[in-house]
């Protein structure tokens, strides 16, 4: 049983990157979208290293979460389309599990690829080198639950021709908690205090994702395909 | 039988009533003109109460009296968002065709008394902070509730086939009730400006009674008439949704005659 | 009046495969059928034929759960299918679309298909390929196939796994002759090995080998009153 469980998680991972690795263009895409939403910020303000130092932590947290969202509207669309959904959704056994594996596919094509790149954005910020291990250890914990919460986004406006507008209106003031406690461990951070509490209530946000995620995103996909 | 079973099986029996569209619509005709009058007498009591009766507040002087409509559109605000997530919880685990109804009307109405609650906090603001805006946790909160009844609003209206805008709609309400604490302690955690709790406080309320007392109407008053435009909506969203069966058609016939 | 008339050729059994009672389903506004009884049994193909927009697909739908019914109700072996998780295990879907990855080759998509069933033939897997003879094929990816090829490489998945049930939607459109009676042998199998076929056409079935096995169920347009 508990092997079977694990084969549908890992199937379905593996599929994903399959498939993503066909496609390196769309694998690339938030990558560069997030390097430049971010460098467009310096463009925009007087030009003031001690500025950007302050908000560059803050600025990465948003491009983080921007292009997060930009990513999220292939999660599924493209298995709607050739009708590989259906065939998952009548397949149902074990749906949420199936599910659970393309969002951590996914994840690791975005989430954990934008946490590996912040450090060389960081530079670009002139951050400081205390601040950008706090920043990537914020975006690790902080966007598996952005992806998460993202997917159920993703699955309820899966049918829609034109999801991308609305997918941002429902899930972006879902990502507020995340956002504050991710980009405020850096204040905290910057006047000395503490942060142990905001990586506790990252993790703690994250567990209750990981757990009730999966059940919302099968429901979403069960209640708008037909 | 006792008391609790009787009142046990008249619920169930309401329940039951209000379930099917056609019974909630007749029940409906009685009810609204009922909450419409209440709603007008609390709201026009509490109003004459609290701009002439009540005393002026000793630091913000007249200025205060805003609070009359401030704090109980962020009551309804709220607890229409809760009222949504129910109603939609409800129609997605027992298929009760009302209860998405009930939700879906609530949600122009919640987001309603959300939007008078941030411009009438933004006014009171102005004078006290000498700003329109702070980044205070409660008036961030009231924004971040604006953009959830926005998202399940704008999700309802995206689909063609109804069942699936109503499921939809339903999901994400239940999911953004589950949100809304995290939300909100992590508002609260990130800004601190504000003044503490004003009517419920730990040991009793602060605010002499001749201050409260229009304010418990008012906030009275604001309930009877979010009860009485959502009856009026849902009654309206019934007659089109059931427009093709044959009580709605028996029904239009009548009314028609009957103006001729 | 019931509208769907069956010419049912097996004796009234006892216990009945797969039994529809007075199945009726909305699109929208419009009543798409009302009152439909049919039943299924082993060895039988269930052919539905109707004209285009009588819900024939939405019937399919319908069985595999993929789409909600208004009233009546679905039964495999006497038990209603939303509760019984036999049927998702016994019965296969074959629908408009294909359900195919264009960006993984004819081999890997069946292997996945395979795997999830937690199986792993090779043999198999080229086994099907050769008999809808599209062996060829085996290493292209699916973008590179025309589209008769594709609908064969769907129904080389039939081939993959025992499963009693087959669900299949307009199974001959796209498909020339040759493709058609390959199609038709395996349906034949399929119903001499004990199998049952729901299928729908959009006319009645010439005098082929599959029609000794088929009752038909006739959808008539409806007339869209509650």
């Amino acid at each position: 049983m508990n092997a079977l469980l694990l084969n549908t998680l890992t199937l379905y991972f593996r599929r994903e990157w399959q498939l993503m690795f066909r496609n390196t263009g769309t694998l690339v895409q938030p990558l560069v979208f997030f390097v430049i939403i971010a460098l467009l910020f310096p463009f925009s303000l007087p030009v003031d290293l001690d500025l950007l130092e302050k908000i560059g932590g803050g600025v990465i947290w948003v491009s983080a979460v921007l292009a997060t969202l930009l990513s999220l509207e292939r999660m599924f669309h493209g298995d709607y389309l050739d009708g590989t959904l259906e065939q998952l959704l009548i397949h149902h056994r074990y749906l949420p599990l199936a599910v659970l594996g393309k969002v951590i596919a996914h994840w690791s094509a975005t989430g954990l690829l934008l946490s590996l790149m912040s450090p060389f954005l960081c530079l670009a910020f002139n951050v400081p080198v205390e601040q950008i291990w706090v920043l990537f250890i914020g975006l690790m914990l902080g966007t598996p639950s952005l992806t998460l919460l993202g997917a159920i986004g993703a699955a309820l406006t899966v049918t829609l021709h034109r999801g991308g507008v609305l997918i941002a209106i429902i899930i972006l003031p879902l990502y507020i908690p995340v956002l504050i406690f991710g980009a405020g461990m850096l204040s905290q951070q910057v006047q000395g205090l503490e942060i142990l509490s905001q990586i506790y209530t990252l993790a703690a946000i994250l567990v209750l994702a990981l757990t009730l995620a999966p059940f919302a995103i099968a429901a979403a996909l069960k209640a708008t395909i037909n | 039988m006792n008391p609790v079973s009787a009142t046990w099986n008249f619920l169930y029996k309401t329940y039951h009533r209000l379930a099917s569209p056609r019974e909630f619509y007749t029940i409906a005709q009685y009810t609204t003109p009922v909450f419409g009058v209440l709603a007008f007498v609390l709201l026009l009591c509490g109003a004459y109460l609290g701009l002439f009766k009540a005393p002026a507040d000793y630091q913000q002087g007249d200025s205060f009296r805003i609070i009359y409509v401030h704090v109980p559109a962020a009551w309804l605000s709220l607890m229409v968002y809760v009222t949504i997530a129910t109603a939609a919880a409800i129609g997605l685990i027992w298929r009760m065709k009302m209860a998405f109804v009930v939700a879906i009307c609530s949600a122009p109405l919640g987001a309603t008394f959300t939007a008078l609650a941030l411009i009438t906090g933004s006014i009171w603001g102005k004078p006290i902070w000498g700003t329109w805006w702070t980044w205070d946790a409660r008036l961030t909160s009231e924004l971040i509730l604006l953009f959830l009844y926005f998202g399940v609003i704008a999700t309802y209206y995206a689909f063609e086939e109804r069942k699936t805008a109503e499921k939809a709609m339903a999901m994400l309400a239940v999911v953004g009730v589950v949100i809304v604490p995290i939300i909100h302690y992590s508002v609260e955690w990130w800004s601190s400006l504000h003044q503490g709790a004003t009517v419920f406080a730990e040991g009793g309320p602060r605010m002499p009674a001749d201050m409260l007392t229009p304010l418990i109407l008012m906030i009275f008053g604001f309930m009877f008439f979010y009860g009485y435009a959502l009856f009026i909506a849902a009654q309206n969203m019934v007659l089109n949704n059931e427009r093709k069966s044959k009580w709605v058609r028996e029904l239009v016939t009548v009314n028609i005659n009957t103006t001729h | 009046m019931p509208n769907a008339e069956s010419n049912s050729r097996s004796p009234s059994t006892t216990e009945k495969l797969i039994s529809v009672t007075n199945l009726c389903c909305s699109r929208g506004e419009r009543v798409l059928f009302n009152d439909l009884s049919f039943t299924a049994n082993t060895g039988e193909c269930v052919h539905i034929v109707g004209p285009n927009g009588t819900g024939k697909t939405t019937l399919l739908r319908t069985l595999c759960g993929l789409n909600g019914s208004d009233k009546g109700d679905i039964r495999w072996l006497g038990q209603p299918i939303s509760l019984s998780d036999a049927f998702t295990h016994q019965a296969v879907y074959i629908g408009h679309k294909d359900a195919l990855k264009n960006e993984l080759t004819a081999l890997q998509n069946l292997r996945f298909n395979q795997q999830l069933e937690s199986i792993h033939d090779e043999d198999a897997l080229e086994n099907s390929l050769l008999r809808l003879k599209i062996l060829a094929c085996a290493d292209l990816p699916v973008q590179a196939l025309s589209f008769g090829q594709r609908r064969r490489l769907a129904f080389a998945k039939l081939l993959l796994y025992p499963k009693s049930v087959w669900i299949l939607d307009e199974p001959f459109t796209g498909i020339d002759a040759h493709g058609r009676t390959l199609i038709e042998n395996l349906c034949v199998r399929q119903l001499k090995d004990g199998g049952t076929i729901i299928m729908t056409h959009h006319r009645s079935l010439q005098e082929t080998a599959l029609r000794t096995y088929s009752k038909e169920v006739f959808i008539q347009p409806q007339e869209s009153i509650l």
